[in-house]
C-alpha cells in the first residue's frame, strides 16, 4: 500500500481491459482489481477512467454486458468479450510489441 | 449496436443501471477495506475519497455512449425550434413553400406509382406480357394487330419455349332477358386457366376449372362485382341460379371481388379451344379476336420472348399466307402494364419533372430566407465561435433549423397530399389507368414525401449553414451584420436563386399556357354540328353474331335494315328530336376501314373509310353538298350501290379528274358474310370535310353507303335534339324495344359527353394539374422575389438614407429599387425562355395541336411575369423612398 501506483499509460487501457475480460466473464470491480494484481500492484486503474473506458468499449461492441449475480449472491454488470473484441485485442497486442521494440530497441543504442 | 435506442428511450432505466454498477463498486471497495481492518465509517471515506467524484464518473461514462451525439442534436432542435418561434412570419412562410412542394410531389408520386409501379392486385403481374404484331410497312408504334386467330393461338401456346401460363380471350356483347327488356353486358370469353392465372380467389363460389365449356358440360359463367351490384343488388342467392343469356340457359358459378378487372369484362364465359366447344365457331373462317395474355418463364427477356413467338408465327404465314399477315411483320412482346397504362405514363412523368421543378422552386426560396436570416445573425454566429463552438457544431445547429421547417412542411405535406389526392382522382382520367388501381397514400408514398424532406433539408440548409461559417469567423465581430451591403457575397447567391426560381418558372408556366392553348384548340375543333345536342345510341341486334349462330340464323340485309329504319322513324317522331340517321358510327370517329379498288385504275394501296347511313345522315349533322346529289330514300329502299364521298376522298384519289360516276369497290366486304361481295359503287355526289379520325389528326377519305347493302354489324341511331340529349334515352331505349324486344341499346348519351370523356379528360388533367403546378409556383417566385428585394433594402438602409440625404428624389429610390429586382427578374426569364426552347422536343408529345414554340403563349407569360415580378418589387421600393434619411443614418 505504501508503494507509489503508477497510472495506466494513456491509450492502452481499453487493451488491458479486453486482455483482462478475455479470460471470462468478470465485473468492472474485479477488472480493476486484477489488472492491479497481474502488475503486482505497479498499475493503478483510477474508477474514473476505468467506467467511461468500459461503457466506450460496450458502445463499440467489443464488450457484452449482463446482469448477473456474484458469488455472494448480489447483482453486477459482467462483461465479456465479443466476438469483434478478441479481433480488437489481438490487433492491439500485435502493434503494442511493436512498439514496446521499437522503444527497447532505440533505448538500448541511444547512448 | 440497437442497445443505444433502447438506451435513448429507457433514460431513467439507463441511468438506474449506470448508478446501481458504480455502487456496486464502490461497496466493493468498501468491503475489501474493511477486510482489511479499517472500521466501517473509515472505510466508506476511503473508498469515497479514492472514487472521486460520481457524477462526474458517471458522465463521462454518458459521454463515452453514441445516444449521447443523439441528446446533443436534440438539444440542437429544441435552440432551433426557440429561434423559429422568435421569428414566426419566416417559419410560416418557409413551412407553407415547403409544404406546397412536398404536398404537391407527394401527390404527384402517389399517381405515379399507384398507376405505374402497383396497379394490379394480380399474382407475378410484373411478368405478365402481351403480343403484338407489327406490319414493318407501317410507322414503327402503329399496331398491326393484337388478336389472333384460334389456330395461332393454339400455336404459340403450344409450340413456346418462353411463357409459363398462356390465357386466351375475346370479348363479345351478352344480352340479357329479363321481364323488363333486353339489356346487353360486355361479357367475355376466357381459356378456364385464365382466373388462376390471375390469383385472385372468388368472392363467391368458384372460377373455371379445366373442363368448363367442354362440348356437353353445364353452360356456366361468372360475375364481376360491379355488376353483381348494380344489377343483383349485391344478392348472393343468386349463386347456382340460372340465367338466359344470349338465349342459352348459363348458372352463375362464381362472382369475382371488387379490386378485380381482368379481361375487362363485367360477366366471363369459359372458353375451351377443343373442337365443337362454345364459344369458337364463328360466321368468318378463323377471325383474329384472341387477345393474348402470357407469363414469361422465369429469366426470358421481352426480346427472347418476342423472337420465340415471330418464329412461330412467321411458320404460319408461310404455310397460310393471306389477309391475315402483313408482307413483312415482326413481333414485339410487352408487359400488360404497359399495354394498359400506355402513354399516360409519359404524361405522369412528365407530371412528375414539373412537379420536381416546383419542389426546387420551394427550396430555393427556403434557401433564401435562410440565407437572409443567416447573414443577418453573422455576429451571433462570430460570438458563438468564439466562445469555443466547432465549426461542425455551428453547422449542426443551423441544419437544426431546416430539420424542424422540412419536418413541420413534411407533416404538413402530406396532409395536403390528403386533400390534394382527392381532388386529384376526381379529375383523372379512369381510361388509361386500370380499374383495379388504388390511388392513396401508401407507406411507399409517405416514405416518399419523408424523403423528399430530407432532401430538402440538404438543399436548403446545407448550402446556408455553409456559407454562414466559412471564412474567417472571429473577424466578423467588427462587421455589423448590416449595413455592409453584399459584404460577404451573400448577394450573388442570393440573386442567383432567385434567378434560378424565376427560370423554373418561366419552364412551367410556358408549358401550362401551351397546354391551355391545346386544350382550347382540342375543345373549338369545327365539328360542323353541336355534340351538346346530339344523341348516339348503339344497338345491338345480333345476339349470337360470335356465339355458335349458324350462318342461317344471321340476319337477312332487307330484315335488318327494316328494323333500323321502323326504330330511327319512332325515334324521329319523339317529341324533342328534330332529326334521326343510322350510321354505322359518330363523327369525330368515323366509320369502318377498307382497302379500295376503283375501276379502271391500277391496284394500289389505297384505303378509305366507310360509312354506312341512312338518307337523313347528311341533314343530321349539317354536311353541306358540294356536287352531284345525296343518298335519297329510295337509294336506301333498293339497297342501290351508289355512294357520296368526301372531299379529301376526291383530293387523294381524283385531284383533278371528276370524281362524280367514278365506280369504287370496298374490299373489305369481300372478306365479310352477307355483305355484296365483288360490287363497284358508283359515285353520286361529293360533301365538305369533317373531322372523322379524332379530333386531331387530319381528316381521311371516307364514303357514305347506303345502310341497307349489307346486315352485317350493330348500327347507331343517331339524333339532334331540341332538349338535352340524355332526357331522351329512356324513350328511345323503349321505342328499340317496341320494335323488338331482343335488341339491347349498348352506348348511348350525347355526344358531348362522350367527348369529355374520351377526347378531353385526359388533356383536361395535364392542363389542370400542371396549371396548378405553375401557379404554385408562381406564388413561390412572388414571395421569393419580395423577400429578396425586402431583405436588399434593409441591408442598403444607410446607403439610401445618405443618398437622400444628399438629395435624391423619391421617385429615383423606387427606381433604383426597382431596377435591382428587374434585372434579376429579366435574367431569369431568359434563361427561362432559352430552357423551354431546349425542351420542347419533349413536351411536343405532350401537348397536341399547338405549334410549341408559340409566340403568343411566350409573349403572354413573358408579360405576366414582368407585372407580377415588379408587383413583388414595389413594396420594397416604396418602403425605401419612405426612409427618414436621419433615422436610416442614425441606424447602428
Amino acid at each position: 500500500m505504501e508503494q507509489e501506483k503508477v497510472e495506466v499509460l494513456k491509450g492502452t487501457l481499453d487493451m488491458l481491459i479486453l486482455k483482462v475480460v478475455a479470460f471470462g466473464p468478470i465485473h468492472g470491480y474485479a477488472i480493476s482489481q486484477r489488472i492491479q494484481q497481474i502488475s503486482r500492484d505497479f498499475f493503478q486503474v483510477p474508477e474514473g477512467s476505468l467506467y467511461p473506458a468500459l461503457h466506450r468499449l460496450e458502445d463499440r461492441g467489443w464488450l457484452q454486458a449482463k446482469w448477473q449475480e456474484t458469488e455472494t449472491g448480489r447483482e453486477a454488470k459482467f462483461y465479456t468479450l465479443t466476438r469483434a473484441g478478441r479481433k480488437r485485442l489481438s490487433a492491439e497486442m500485435v502493434n503494442w510489441e511493436r512498439l514496446s521494440e521499437a522503444v527497447a530497441l532505440i533505448l538500448s543504442t541511444a547512448e | 449496436m440497437t442497445g443505444w435506442l433502447r438506451r435513448l428511450f429507457h433514460k431513467r432505466v439507463t441511468e438506474e443501471r449506470l448508478d446501481a454498477e458504480l455502487r456496486f463498486h464502490l461497496e466493493q471497495r468498501v468491503k475489501d477495506f474493511i477486510a482489511s481492518g479499517l472500521s466501517p465509517a473509515e472505510a466508506r471515506r476511503r473508498a469515497n475519497l479514492r472514487f472521486g467524484g460520481l457524477e462526474q464518473v458517471k458522465e463521462n461514462c454518458r459521454e463515452a455512449r453514441f445516444e449521447h451525439y443523439i441528446h446533443d442534436l436534440l438539444h440542437d432542435i429544441q435552440y432551433a425550434f426557440r429561434s423559429l418561434y422568435k421569428d414566426r412570419r419566416f417559419a410560416f412562410v418557409a413551412v407553407l413553400a415547403l409544404a406546397l412542394g412536398i404536398g404537391a410531389t407527394t401527390v404527384t408520386f402517389s399517381v405515379l406509382y399507384n398507376v405505374v409501379v402497383d396497379p394490379f392486385p394480380y399474382r407475378d403481374f410484373q411478368h405478365a406480357v402481351v403480343v403484338d404484331l407489327h406490319d414493318l410497312a407501317a410507322p414503327p408504334h402503329d399496331i398491326a394487330r393484337y388478336h389472333y386467330t384460334i389456330p395461332e393461338f393454339l400455336a404459340i401456346r403450344d409450340q413456346n419455349r418462353v411463357f409459363d401460363d398462356i390465357v386466351g380471350n375475346y370479348q363479345l356483347n351478352v344480352l340479357y332477358r329479363d321481364g323488363k327488356g333486353t339489356r346487353r353486358f360486355l361479357g367475355g370469353y376466357v381459356t378456364t386457366n385464365g382466373f388462376s392465372f390471375l390469383g385472385v380467389p372468388p368472392l363467391l363460389g368458384r372460377y373455371f376449372a379445366p373442363g368448363d365449356g367442354k362440348p356437353g358440360t353445364p353452360y356456366v359463367f361468372m360475375m364481376n362485382y360491379r355488376l353483381w351490384q348494380t344489377e343483383f343488388q349485391g344478392n348472393p342467392k343468386i349463386m347456382g341460379q340460372t340465367f338466359i343469356l344470349n338465349g342459352k340457359p348459363r348458372t352463375l358459378i362464381g362472382i369475382m371481388p371488387q379490386r378485380f378487372n381482368g379481361y375487362g369484362s363485367s360477366l366471363w364465359l369459359p372458353l375451351d379451344l377443343g373442337l365443337g366447344a362454345e364459344g369458337t365457331v364463328f360466321p368468318v373462317k378463323d377471325p383474329d379476336v384472341i387477345w393474348v395474355c402470357a407469363r414469361l418463364r422465369k429469366g426470358v427477356s421481352l426480346q427472347a420472348a418476342a423472337a420465340d413467338v415471330d418464329a412461330i408465327l412467321h411458320r404460319l404465314a408461310q404455310a397460310n399466307p393471306g389477309e391475315l399477315y402483313p408482307q413483312r411483320f415482326k413481333i414485339v412482346v410487352r408487359t400488360l402494364l404497359d399495354f394498359v397504362v400506355g402513354d399516360f405514363k409519359e404524361t405522369l412523368y412528365a407530371l412528375l419533372a414539373a412537379v420536381s421543378m416546383l419542389l426546387l422552386i420551394a427550396c430555393g426560396n427556403v434557401a433564401n430566407l435562410l440565407l437572409a436570416r443567416a447573414s443577418v445573425r453573422e455576429r451571433e454566429i462570430a460570438v458563438r465561435a468564439s466562445l469555443g463552438a466547432s465549426r461542425g457544431r455551428l453547422i449542426r445547429q443551423l441544419l437544426g433549423e431546416s430539420v424542424l421547417l422540412a419536418g413541420a412542411a413534411c407533416f404538413a405535406g402530406c396532409l395536403l397530399a390528403y386533400f390534394g389526392l382527392k381532388g386529384l382522382v376526381a379529375i383523372i382520367p379512369r381510361g388509361p389507368i386500370p380499374e383495379e388501381t388504388v390511388i392513396g397514400l401508401n407507406p411507399a408514398v409517405l416514405l416518399f414525401a419523408l424523403g423528399t424532406a430530407v432532401l430538402t433539408t440538404l438543399i436548403c440548409g446545407l448550402a446556408p449553414a455553409l456559407h454562414a461559417v466559412r471564412g474567417n469567423l472571429s473577424l466578423r465581430m467588427f462587421g455589423s451584420g448590416k449595413g455592409t451591403a453584399g459584404g460577404f457575397h451573400h448577394g450573388k447567391l442570393r440573386s442567383g436563386l432567385v434567378i434560378a426560381e424565376v427560370a423554373l418558372s418561366i419552364v412551367l408556366l410556358t408549358g401550362a399556357g401551351l397546354m391551355m392553348r391545346g386544350f382550347f384548340a382540342l375543345t373549338h375543333v369545327e365539328l360542323g354540328f353541336d355534340p351538346a345536342r346530339t344523341l348516339y345510341a348503339r344497338v345491338t341486334r345480333a345476339a349470337d353474331f360470335y356465339d355458335n349462330a349458324a350462318p342461317s340464323e344471321l340476319e337477312v340485309p332487307g330484315k335488318k335494315a327494316l328494323f333500323f329504319e321502323q326504330v330511327r322513324k319512332r325515334v324521329q317522331a319523339l317529341p324533342g328530336v328534330l332529326t334521326a340517321a343510322i350510321s354505322l358510327d359518330f363523327p369525330p370517329l368515323g366509320g369502318a376501314g377498307s382497302e379500295i379498288t376503283v375501276s379502271g385504275k391500277p391496284s394500289q394501296q389505297w384505303e378509305s373509310m366507310v360509312d354506312l347511313c341512312s338518307e337523313t345522315y347528311f341533314q343530321t349533322l349539317g354536311l353541306r353538298l358540294l356536287r352531284g346529289r345525296l343518298l335519297s330514300e329510295s337509294d336506301i329502299d333498293s339497297a342501290r350501290h351508289v355512294a357520296v364521298v368526301n372531299q379529301a376522298f376526291v383530293r387523294t384519289y381524283f385531284g383533278s379528274e371528276d370524281p362524280l360516276s367514278q365506280k369504287i369497290k370496298f374490299n373489305v366486304f369481300d372478306q365479310l358474310p352477307e355483305t355484296p361481295h365483288g360490287a363497284y359503287f358508283e359515285v353520286v355526289g361529293v360533301i365538305t370535310d369533317f373531322k372523322n379520325r379524332g379530333l386531331v389528326a387530319p381528316v381521311r377519305p371516307e364514303a357514305f353507303l347506303p345502310h341497307s347493302i349489307t346486315g352485317f354489324d350493330d348500327r347507331m341511331i343517331m339524333a339532334t335534339t331540341a332538349v338535352e340529349p340524355k332526357s331522351l334515352l329512356p324513350s328511345v331505349q323503349r321505342e328499340v324495344w317496341a320494335v323488338d324486344s331482343n335488341a339491347a341499346v349498348t352506348h348511348s348519351g350525347s355526344i358531348k359527353d362522350f367527348l369529355a370523356e374520351e377526347a378531353y379528360i385526359q388533356p383536361r388533367f395535364s392542363l389542370i394539374t400542371i396549371s396548378a403546378f405553375a401557379g404554385m409556383g408562381l406564388a413561390l417566385v412572388l414571395i421569393g422575389i419580395f423577400s429578396v428585394m425586402a431583405y436588399h433594402v434593409a441591408l442598403r438602409t444607410q446607403e439610401i438614407g445618405l443618398r437622400m440625404a444628399l438629395g435624391a428624389q423619391h421617385g429615383s429610390v423606387v427606381a433604383m429599387v426597382l431596377w435591382q429586382g428587374l434585372r434579376l427578374i429579366c435574367l431569369g426569364i431568359l434563361i427561362g425562355v432559352l430552357v423551354t426552347a431546349g425542351l420542347v422536343h419533349f413536351l411536343a408529345g405532350q401537348i397536341a395541336g399547338v405549334s410549341v414554340t408559340d409566340p403568343l403563349t411566350c409573349g403572354v407569360v413573358v408579360i405576366v411575369f414582368l407585372g407580377v415580378g415588379l408587383a413583388a418589387c414595389l413594396q420594397p421600393a416604396r418602403r425605401a423612398a419612405r426612409f427618414d434619411p436621419l433615422i436610416a443614418l442614425r441606424y447602428e
